[in-house]
This record gives C-alpha cells, structure tokens and sequence, in this order.
C-alpha cells in the first residue's frame, strides 16, 4: 500500500528525510520522533506534497506528488490548528469534500456524517473560532476522513487535547482504523505521527521511529521497548572518589563501559541499571564515599531516541 | 535491532462504517466551484466589505468633486472665468470627458487594486492561514485554488468595479449614461480577467512577495510597456482596453495623431479575444508552476 525506498528529501543543505526505506500494508501505524525528527516531512513525501530529492515513494503504486489518483485515496489531518475563525466546522468540511470532487449535495451529506462521527453533530453551525481545540481538532479529522480514504494520515492529531478530548479522539481514529475489510470493501491504512510514544501504543499501532531524518527502528511497541531495553544505559554517578567507585562496581555484571567527566564524575553503562544503583550504594558505604548525585538512566522519549540512534550508528552494541 | 522493513498490520475488528456515495465525475469544476464559492465568503468579511463600499464610492467622488470644483471656478470672478466655464461644460455634459476621466478610474484603477487585494495573496493567505495543505492534498486542490480564487476575484472585482461605474456615470452627469455604463462595464470585466490572471504569476511564483511583485508587475508591464507604441507592444491588457474604449466610443477617427500609436487599430473582437487569450495562457502558466511548488513544511503558518 506505501512504500519508501531509499528516500531523501533536502531543502537546500538541510536534511529533512535521509535514506528511509520502509513498506506499510494494510493497518495501524505509528510514526513516532522528536519534534524536527523528520515526521512532517516523511508525511508530507507520503501525502504527495513534496517530492523526494533521491529515491521513490510509492502510494498503492503510484508517485503521490501531484497525482490526482492517489490523493483521491488519501486523507491528511495535518498538525497545525485550524485558523479559519468565522468558518463553521460543516461550511468547512463540505469545503474539503467539495474539493476532493464530490458534488455540492453528496458532499453536504458527507461532511454532516463525519462531523456526526466525530461528535459534533452539535456544533456544527458554530464559527471555529469559537470552538475549543479539541473541538477543531475533531473538525480536521472530521475533513480528513469524510471522503472516505483508503489511507488516513494524521499528524500530531493529539497535540494540545486535554486528557478527555485526548482518549475520545484516540477511540475515534482506532475505531476507524479497525473497521474491517469486509464492512468497508476495501483495505484500510492508518499512519500516525507523534512524538508520544504513550499515544501511539493507546492505539495499538506498529511503530516506526524516526530520528534525525533516518527510520532508526520499526516493530510493535512491546518490540520496540525490548529493543530499547537490550541497550545499555547510562548511569551517571557524581562523588568525591570516582576511581574508587568504579573499581568497587565494576566487577559488578552487567557493566559494560566505564567513563570519568572532570575528576568527580563517573559514568557507567549497564544493561541492569537498577542492579547497578544498588551495587553503587553498597560500594558507597563499604568505602565510605559520599555520593553527590546519581542520575538514573533516561527512560524519557528523548532518551530512548538517543539510545536507539546509538545503536542505529553502531555505537552501542 | 529491528531495522526499517515491512511492519506487522494491526488486525481489525468487525464494526461499521457510513455509506459514501459514488464520485463525481466533474471533480475539477466542482473544486474550482468550491473553492470560489469559499473565496467569495471570505471576501464578505466586515473589512472586505468596507474596502469594497470604498472602492465603489471613490471614482463617484472623484467625479462629484472635480464637478464642484469646476463649478466653483465657473461661478467665480477673475481671470480664470472662462477656463472655470469650459470645465465645468466639459465634466457636466462632454461625454468624452467623462469617458477618459471613469476609464482611468475604473478599469484601470479600481480593478487594478481590487485584483492586487484578492488575487494576489491567493497562496499566501492558504499558507497564512494553515489551510494551504488542506487544499494540496485533494485531487485537484492546487489547480481549484489558483482558478476558483481567480473566479472568485473576477467575479467580486467586477462586482464592484461596475457599481462603481453606475454610481460614477450617474454623479459625472452625463447624458444617455447607459450606453457608457455598458462600455465600462465590458472594460472592467476584460480588464479583471487579464489582470487577474497576470496576477496569478507573482501569487504563485513569489507567494510570501505577492503584493509587491505584482504592483511591479502593473507598473512595468501594464502602465510602461503598455505605453509602447502598438505595433511594438502586442501583450498588455492596457493597450487592449485602451483600444476597445476607442472603438466601443466611436472614437477611432477623433484620436489625436500622436496618440494613434497608442492605440491598436483592429477591430473589438480581436481584441477581445487577444484579452482571453492571454488570460488564458497566464493562467495556464501558473496553474502549471503551482502544481510543481513544494512549500516545506517551515513555510506553512
């Protein structure tokens, strides 16, 4: 249904996507990475607005880019908000439908279907601008979807909801996506971006991680935390006697890489970074040494993406 | 590691889904449609409106002023008693006068700086706004922006461009105004389509410089070049519109021989079509560079 191979897009001397190669088929997909990984780029290589500088993206087998065939498949919530303030969500979404070739009639019943969809069947006279976020959010999935796609691209499509709007967009766009070939008559695809990992797995998604404009990891979320897991992490350990401190732990299992910063840092890496910090503590007291600071592993996104890139540039093991 | 490879599908639940109907088969008229019907509701926003009411008073007051300036000229004392007189004839009753004065007004003026308000930002208000990746990602979006905010700017221009006309014929106080009501009006509806669309080459090419790309544009194509004698200058709107108002007003034997280079000597459907013609060809050139333009996602918003 999509795939990238080898794709590059530059905008001058920047990188925006760098050599990714990736097949989707039929399914919920998540793109997960950092704000400025490459995300809207990737999306927007996919979704047929920008062309790739080097290697072919192809969309239920065609090239996208400025191809009427495919973008008649295709549905695109893009992450900005929604500026139109005097527009109501129905004038709005019957604009898009209108705009995807329906007739003026077909694309009124349409619109006024998938706003019901996406629970705004009460607010469909009231301008944007007048509405919440979560509201206009529903408003752009409501255009995204109305004309009925065979591919649904949604771009930071949680950003800014607040925890209520936030789980009822997720049953929406899940719902969507798992609505079966049989009810449908076709095969369906859903591509999320976000930079939430959390987000991505509510949906039950497989995962692509994109990171500095490369796919550094794709699998399923259980895959993809036992990846992170199988990296080793850093502990660092600021205290008076470091070389003391790492020759007390580092017969320990499971360190793998001993590095001293300045003359009171010490920093291990470990595939059992609890383990460790026990160890750390004991060793402290048999030796009477005074820990300053002891910084965990980053178990954030920031530092999952950091690891995994390591380990995509081989720098881990 | 799991490297980059083909991922494992979500498995899908029985559930339902709302009927669409079938397609259309007019998708790019039903765009272009779409798109000029959404255009021209923004266009009635309280400052659009009033910019519009504006663009319709002023040639009437231009007109009304320059009127009781002569008369207070004409009634006066003094030297410039005679000249107050012959203008005040002049803008009351010469048909000619008047003419020449709404011509500059209107379809030069008017039209000009209302396409310069609604046509040139066609690309960069979608980016402005956010909308402008809405509108790529249908099938025929790019194309049903360009050519529906163009109708939609045609259409509003020559809206008010002809009330303007019929408010300013009526205050210049000309006699038998209808037949020169027509004339302006046809001027004004040529001079918005090939405006227009000679405005739709900076809207594309320079999105974010529009404004002032296209006032170079009427500067250095329409007023300067269009100034070049005709057998030179074939592919102005001025020079079409200068030449149509010499016929349409039965002028072409009263010019002054050193304006006659001025003017185009063909006959009016000629010239008309020379103004579609182009229109055309501007369009297509543009419809074709905006089909092409990436605009990476930083230039959006």
């Amino acid at each position: 249904m999509l795939s990238l191979t080898h794709v590059t897009k530059l905008y001058g001397s920047v990188i925006g996507v760098n050599d990714v190669t990736v097949d989707i088929g039929e399914g919920a997909y998540g793109l997960l990475g950092p704000n400025g990984a490459g995300k809207t780029t990737l999306l927007g290589l996919i979704t047929g607005q920008l062309r790739p500088t080097m290697g072919q993206v192809r969309v239920f087998g065609d090239r996208p880019f400025a191809n009427p065939d495919v973008l008649r498949r295709i549905g695109f919530c893009p992450a900005a908000d929604l500026t139109e303030r005097r527009v109501t969500p129905r004038e709005w979404v019957r604009y898009l439908v209108r705009l995807s070739g329906f007739s003026s009639g077909d694309a009124a019943d349409l619109a006024d279907v998938a706003l019901e969809h996406v629970g705004l069947a009460d607010s469909l006279d009231r301008p944007l601008g007048t509405l919440s976020k979560g509201m206009r959010q529903r408003t752009k999935l409501a255009g995204a979807m109305a004309h009925d796609p065979d591919l649904l691209v949604l771009d930071e499509p949680f950003d800014g909801l607040d925890p209520v709007a936030r789980h009822d967009l997720v049953g929406l766009v899940r719902h969507w996506s798992r609505t079966p070939a049989s009810v449908q008559d076709k095969p369906r695809t859903l591509l999320v971006a976000s930079h939430l990992l959390h987000e991505v797995e509510t949906l039950q998604a497989g995962l692509a991680v994109i990171l500095g404009g490369r796919l550094v990891a794709s699998g399923t979320a259980t895959e993809i935390r036992t990846l992170v897991d199988t990296i080793p992490a850093e502990v660092r350990v600021r205290c008076d006697a470091p070389r003391r401190l790492a020759a007390a732990v580092c017969d320990s299992t499971g360190t793998e890489s001993v590095r001293f910063e300045g003359d009171d840092v010490l920093v291990l890496a470990t595939r059992e970074p609890q383990r460790l910090a026990e160890r750390i503590s004991l060793a402290a007291v048999a030796e009477r040494l005074s820990i300053h600071e002891l910084s965990a592993a980053d178990r954030s996104l920031e530092g999952i993406f950091g690891r995994l890139v390591r380990l995509h540039r081989g720098v881990a093991s | 590691m799991t490297h980059p490879e083909r991922l494992a599908p979500v498995p899908a639940p029985a559930d339902s889904a709302p009927v669409v109907p079938e397609h259309s088969r007019h998708a790019l008229a039903a765009s272009i449609l779409a798109v000029a019907e959404f255009q021209l509701a923004r266009l009635r926003s309280p400052l659009r409106l009033l910019m519009a009411g504006m663009g319709v008073i002023f040639p009437a007051a231009v007109m009304l002023a320059v009127r009781w300036a002569a008369a207070a000229i004409g009634n006066g004392s003094g030297e410039n008693l005679d000249a107050g007189r012959e203008i005040t004839a002049a803008i009351g009753m010469d048909r000619a006068m008047a003419a020449t004065m709404l011509y500059a007004l209107i379809p030069e003026a008017v039209c000009m700086l209302g396409l310069l308000v609604t046509m040139c930002p066609a690309v960069a208000d979608e980016l402005e706004r956010g909308t402008w990746i809405h509108v790529a990602v249908r099938p025929a979006g790019r194309m049903a922006l360009l050519l529906g905010t163009y109708l939609a700017a045609v259409l509003w221009t020559s809206c008010v461009a002809i009330l303007a006309a019929i408010l300013a014929v009526l205050v210049s106080g000309v006699p038998d105004p209808l037949p020169l009501i027509g004339v302006l009006s046809g001027l004004v509806i040529l001079s918005a389509l090939g405006r227009g669309a000679l405005f739709a080459l900076p809207a594309v090419i320079l999105p974010k410089r529009a404004l002032v790309a296209s006032v170079a544009v009427a500067l250095v194509v329409e007023y300067m070049a269009g100034f070049i004698p005709a057998v030179i200058n074939q592919a102005t709107v001025s020079l079409r519109l200068r030449s149509l108002l010499v016929a349409w007003m039965g002028w072409r034997y009263k010019v002054p021989a050193d304006m006659r280079m001025l003017v185009d000597p063909q006959p009016p459907w000629l010239q008309v079509t020379a103004v579609l013609a182009l229109s055309a060809v501007l369009l297509a050139v543009a419809t074709a560079i905006l089909e092409y333009r990436q605009f990476p996602p930083s230039e959006e918003i």
